[in-house]
């Protein structure tokens, strides 16, 4: 072997011994995170419990559930529909947000948040289903918010109506076939149907609309809310316009290149163990929607790192699992929080800490 | 022996420069600035309290070592960091002049091997900026000693950790003037090994920076080797904060920088014995 290969060969050596020398004195890596699964698509659980809950035949009205395009040719809406979803007093342009209550309840989330609450007032959930005949933690299945109104699903047999007659001054009011109608002047409309669904509104025509769409005298809110974008524990859907009135004056130029960009917001969270969020962003341009998407990269590659600058270990944990999937129609940015990390958020609420010492 | 030889004749011609008669000069005049105009109120003040009180840290006073950490982490940091610098500028022509024409083809005419020429080249270096590092580090500490009375390690620690991290940068400014002889190449590779050395103390925090995969991977295996400058540094400032000094971790980024630096001092050679003179 030539004499120049022999010190080849020593520098490779030597550059090996270095590596290995150096390495047993760094820090550990962190452990590889665990991947959080996100809720990009409807999956076979969901669909099971969308067909559990299309529960409503629903009769055929004039214009109800034939989209305005209609004709001969158009799909026929499901004889059996989810009452809740029919339910959602949308006008266009409205957000629409679903919170999956006892699903989240019984999450690990919701578990944490219960055993909080109860720690600070143990009696505070008795106390709520004491005055109003409603188990917050039993009775509410789903809650759905549309614009200013708010549709709650579940189980309201033993509510006390009774009382927003007697102490809370409303008149009650029959409408349509299983529908009541409690409203004062000033105080907001609530409308109930069949003990199953309360309409909160301060607007008495939502409240109307609602249950008219029940019962086939108004068009079912199709494209709103689709079923297949039901899933996760929380989702919904935001119109851009919605998305526009977010911003303040001050960032109405902002709001306005936002709204343009992505004209209809999808929203997802899985929070039975994780949390993980999935919001996607379609629109006409695709120009636009990839600044878009490389406008929020770059934010969150600079977040990260001013977070780690600041040693901000809980947004550098929620950053570092954060990214933007730049694909098919639009964008989705995707976030997670691992269970740990909200476990950690909990840790300082009253009744979950660890007791203290007994006194010397 | 020839090795020695080679060094001796480097600090022969580099004292005989002006630039480096310069360079001592201007450290001197420094630390006579530090000796006749630095005005430590707080340790006047902390130095009469303890005459007059009878206890340094009664009341609000501290004592004078803690009073005095942050001069010497600010000496610490600015002797490790300018001493990096300065080796590079003012050490980026020894090798290109070694390998100078006429000059080159004078020594291999010699008894002297090649690799001898280039590792007394090294030490030679290394053994002026050492000197250098001793004079300002020790010197500055001195002449805390005599303003204060306390006596810190940091200044003079910072100022030999700071020559001995150079060993590994001025390996690579040899490589590249052995490549191509040019001083300002040598100093710009000197640079960027510089910045690299740096930055691979971080490497941990800057692979998330990287893909997974290939990237990341790729990115891990070329710093691996490479020393840890800012490591290195740390444990001065840790002695300037009164910290305790990791004896180990020392250790070890010390031996991985001089086996780094003898990597690429045989690189190096392997380069220079293909060298046609």
């Amino acid at each position: 072997m030539r004499r120049r290969h022999l010190w080849l060969a020593a520098a490779a050596f030597l550059l090996l011994l270095s590596a290995g020398l150096l390495s047993l004195v760094e820090p550990s890596p962190a452990p590889p995170r665990r991947q959080v699964e996100f809720p990009a698509a409807h999956r076979e659980a969901d669909r099971q419990r969308q067909a559990a809950r299309r529960t409503l035949e629903r009769p055929a009205g004039p214009a109800a559930s034939r989209p305005p395009s209609g004709g001969d040719a158009a799909p026929a809406a499901p004889a059996r529909r989810d009452p809740f979803l029919l339910a959602l007093p949308v006008r266009p342009g409205e957000p629409v947000v679903v919170i999956e209550a006892n699903a989240l309840r019984h999450s690990r989330l919701g578990q944490l948040f219960v055993a909080c609450t109860t720690a600070g007032d143990p009696r505070a959930f008795e106390k709520a289903r004491r005055e109003t005949g409603i188990d917050p933690l039993k009775d509410i299945d789903r809650v759905g918010v549309v614009g200013s109104s708010m549709v709650v699903s579940g189980f309201f047999d033993r509510a006390r109506w009774d009382r927003l007659v007697a102490e809370g001054g409303r008149e009650e009011a029959p409408y349509g076939e299983a529908g009541r109608i409690f409203s004062a002047p000033g105080q907001g409309t609530i409308a109930v149907w069949r003990d199953q669904l309360v309409v909160i509104s301060p607007d008495a025509a939502a409240a109307r609309q609602s249950l008219d769409q029940l019962e086939g005298r108004a068009p079912a809110p199709e494209g709103a809310l689709p079923e297949e974008a039901a899933y996760g524990e929380v989702y919904g859907v935001i119109p851009g316009a919605a998305v526009q009135r977010l911003f303040s004056a001050a960032d109405r130029e902002l709001g306005a290149r936002l709204a343009a960009a992505a004209s209809r917001v999808e929203l997802h969270v899985d929070a039975m163990e994780d949390v993980a969020a999935v919001v996607r962003m379609e629109g006409e341009d695709r120009a636009a929607l990839g600044d878009l998407a490389r406008t929020l990269g770059g934010a969150l590659a600079a977040g990260r790192l001013q977070a780690k600058a600041r040693g901000d270990a809980p947004l550098v944990e929620l950053l570092d699992a954060a990214r933007v999937v730049d694909g098919g129609q639009g964008l989705s940015l995707e976030l997670a929080l691992p269970a740990s990390t909200v476990e950690r958020w909990f840790e300082g609420c009253a009744g979950l800490r660890p007791p203290p010492p007994p006194a010397p | 022996m020839s090795v020695l030889a080679v060094a001796a004749d480097l600090l022969r011609e580099a004292f005989s420069r002006k630039w480096t008669l310069a360079i001592l000069a201007a450290t001197t005049g420094l630390l006579l600035l530090a000796a006749f105009g630095l005005e430590l109120q707080v340790v006047d003040g902390a130095l009469a309290a303890s005459r007059f009180l009878g206890h340094a840290d009664r009341g609000g006073i501290r004592p004078v070592d803690v009073a005095l950490r942050p001069l010497f982490e600010g000496a610490s940091s600015l002797l490790y960091g300018a001493g990096l610098i300065f080796g590079v500028l003012a050490c980026a022509d020894f090798a290109p002049a070694l390998l100078a024409p006429g000059r080159i083809e004078h020594l291999l005419s010699l008894p002297v091997r090649r690799w001898e020429l280039l590792l007394g080249t090294y030490l030679g270096v290394l053994a002026l900026v050492l000197f250098g590092a001793a004079y300002g580090g020790v010197g500055l500490s001195l002449v805390i000693l005599g303003k204060t009375g306390l006596f810190g390690w940091a200044p003079a620690a910072a100022a030999l950790l700071s020559a001995v991290a150079f060993s590994a940068v001025y390996a690579v400014m040899i490589l590249a003037a052995v490549a191509v002889r040019s001083a300002a190449f040598s100093a710009a590779a000197g640079g960027a090994a510089l910045v690299a050395f740096l930055l691979a103390g971080y490497r941990a925090e800057l692979a998330p920076a990287f893909a997974p995969g290939l990237g990341r991977g790729l990115f891990l295996a070329l710093t691996a080797p490479l020393p840890r400058l800012s490591g290195l540094g740390s444990h001065a400032f840790a002695l300037a904060r009164g910290e305790g000094v990791q004896g180990a971790v020392l250790l070890a980024q010390l031996g991985g920088t001089f086996l780094f630096g003898a990597a690429v001092l045989a690189g190096a050679v392997a380069l220079f014995e293909r060298k046609d003179f």
